[in-house]
């Protein structure tokens, strides 16, 4: 862990809204308070844009989808258009994608293969390692003043991964990628380090754009299992939930270093449900790959749902497609790009262990198309809940009255639970959510928001 | 995988019988699913419905047309298209209480017909949806339709929905298409 300076506000002028209204109001963990304005406020976008974003650890891509030399994706980061790619030693590199003569964006496909970037607008052309190797009629500038070597494509200046996961920061001083995510590790391995050659992409993400703010979706995501009952109230009508309303609160939220989060749940008591529902050929893999604290929870927990801070989540899930089908498993990444203040980008990626059969694979892509994603029957809801929360929450009389957050806030923490962080028993909360919106609110007000209290 | 009509299909003339059952087909099918009659909208599908509608990514010109052959936002049988039916004779389809006001508008229509007697349909479509308090969704695209008589009335046995959107504008797909 990174020992920089120890984290301190800002002065005051870096600790109010225009308004005047104090930044520490807008979120209070203590009193279960969350004020609307974090949704949909031009001025707080601003903020959370240099404060939060150009600051942390993003998600970029997955590793499996630019697996050979030359292959990039284009992606955005922080808001900047950025090209991944891998170069021909096999280093995964990111660079802004945009040329340093006029500024033209040089790669503009989703993704490829390409042996050098060369810019549409004049020609100038770089290497996949971001050094630019020629000019259009170089013979016409002064050698002393076209330095070349200072004239390389402006890098991503931190780019790591882990399991298969891509981020990259603007922040040099951001610590490494495995400080950040610190003990949450111990949970991200349970989905993407359980099976020995890991996670890769099925098919391409997919994208969509909403008119929502991305805390809506990420607090979902943060670990809230008590929205089923009445967002996806059909699926009880179609017999698709169990009755009673309370079968998903059986597990524990987890509050992990750093606001990362998470829920775990467990499934029916049937061994279909151990180890996620996997193929019984991967749970060999599962053994040998899982510590023993990690092997009771992917044996107990068939469900979890939580958020690498800030706005990367997962969900790994054991559902019906339909009524006649058998719960299938399936994992699913989702990353929130804000692209406004009442806009966000959603990418939904489909993952799947290498080693699974196709048979499974398939069984796994159809039950997740149908069940989530844009025209998934269950997410088809959420969306709508979040644009019009989103909406509402835009009203100036509306913002005069804060949003309660305090669902389960007088549970103590269950100290037998077997993984780290705090864990609380009952998976039906609001203590997830706060631990993100507190996070928030740090990195919004300290200097150095990375260094752990 | 853009080729829905295979080698031994040749086309139908559009002044033909059977050109025009296909067409008048497709716009009964329309106007069921633009009134909600999505009961009777099922009675069209065949039990053994393909219904997909594959990814696609913005691609440069010698990669093709960026269609993903194996992944989607949809994919379905008939199965599962009878789920989202049922659902959405719920009172619980929460992103389509109120329902969304759609039309589909069909044009283009080809038709072939192979040596088996399936008759092989493509055709542009746009779909427009209104919703309360969000602008009106556009989806732009082409079907590719394969439709067969069963028990004497055309059903519909696959559908591959190829919509121009690589990002899509709207916020989710809870209508048919």
């Amino acid at each position: 862990m990174q020992t920089t300076p120890s984290a301190q506000p800002q002065g005051a002028s870096g600790t109010r809204l225009r308004d005047s209204t104090r930044l520490q109001d807008l979120v209070s963990e203590e009193r279960a308070h969350i004020s609307r304005r974090v949704y949909v406020d031009p001025e707080i976008y601003e903020l959370e844009q240099e404060q939060l974003f150009r600051r942390a650890w993003l998600f970029l891509a997955h590793e499996s989808e630019i697996p050979a030399s030359g292959d990039y994706v284009t992606r955005s980061l922080a808001g900047e258009p950025v090209v991944v790619v891998r170069g021909d030693d096999d280093v995964v590199r990111g660079f802004l994608n945009s040329c340093r003569h006029r500024g033209m964006a040089l790669c503009r496909a989703d993704k490829g293969r390409m042996s050098t970037m060369r810019c549409p607008y004049h020609g100038w052309t770089y290497s996949k390692a971001g050094k630019l190797l020629s000019v259009f009629a170089p013979n016409l500038y002064d050698s002393a003043q076209l330095r070349k070597e200072e004239l390389g494509l402006i890098p991503v200046p931190r780019l790591q991964s882990y399991k298969g996961l891509i981020f990259g920061s603007w922040n040099p001083e951001v610590p490494e990628l495995a400080d950040y995510l610190g003990n949450m590790r111990f949970y991200l391995d349970l989905y993407l380090g359980r099976t020995d050659a890991g996670t890769e992409v099925v098919g391409t993400p997919q994208v969509w754009d909403v008119n929502t703010n991305w805390k809506f979706p990420t607090d979902n995501f943060t670990g809230d299992n008590f929205h089923l009952y009445s967002t996806h109230g059909f699926a009880v009508e179609l017999g698709m939930l169990p009755p009673d309303p309370m079968s998903l609160s059986y597990g524990h939220l987890i509050r992990a270093e750093g606001g990362h989060v998470l829920h775990v749940v467990p499934g029916p008591p049937d061994p279909m449900f151990e180890y996620f529902g996997l193929p019984k050929e991967l749970v060999p893999h599962l053994q040998r790959n899982l510590s023993a604290g990690q092997l009771e929870l992917a044996k107990r927990y068939a469900f979890s749902v939580g958020t690498v801070f800030p706005n990367l989540s997962f969900m790994q899930v054991m559902i019906q497609g339909d009524p006649e089908s058998p719960p299938t498993p399936f994992l699913s990444l989702r990353y929130w790009e804000p692209t406004g203040p009442t806009k966000t980008r959603v990418w939904s990626y489909l993952l799947i262990d290498k080693e699974a059969s196709p048979e499974y694979r398939k069984a796994s892509y159809e039950t997740y198309v149908r069940t989530f994603g844009p025209s998934g029957i269950y997410e088809q809801d959420d969306l709508e809940n979040w644009e019009e929360c989103t909406r509402v929450n835009q009203g100036k009389i509306a913002q005069r009255y804060g949003l309660h957050h305090g669902m389960g806030f007088h549970l103590e923490p269950d100290r037998s639970f077997p993984g780290p962080g705090d864990a609380w028993s009952g998976s039906y909360g609001e203590r997830t959510q706060l631990a993100f919106y507190g996070e928030w609110q740090r990195w919004l007000l300290h200097n150095a928001p990375w260094v752990r209290r | 995988m853009n080729a829905a009509v295979d080698s031994t299909a040749s086309p139908l003339a559009m002044n033909s019988a059977a050109y025009a059952e296909v067409t008048e087909w497709l716009y009964r099918e329309a106007q069921l699913l633009d009134r909600g009659d999505f009961g009777a909208w099922l009675a069209l599908i065949s039990k053994k419905i393909v219904y997909e509608m594959p990814t696609r990514t913005a691609v440069l010109p010698k990669q093709g047309s960026g269609f993903h052959d194996e992944f989607g936002l949809f994919a379905d049988n008939y199965s599962s298209l009878t789920t989202r039916v049922k659902r959405l004779q719920t009172d619980q389809a929460w992103a389509e209480q109120p329902r969304s006001r759609t039309r589909h508008y069909v044009s283009n229509v080809l038709v072939d017909r192979d040596a088996e007697g399936n008759l092989h349909a493509t055709s542009s479509i746009l779909v427009t949806r209104l919703r309360p308090n969000r602008p009106v969704d556009l989806f732009p695209g082409e079907r590719l339709d394969v439709l067969r008589k069963e028990d004497g009335s055309l059903k519909l046995v696959r559908r591959r929905i190829l919509l121009d959107e690589t990002v899509l504008e709207s916020h989710n797909l809870s209508v048919l298409f």
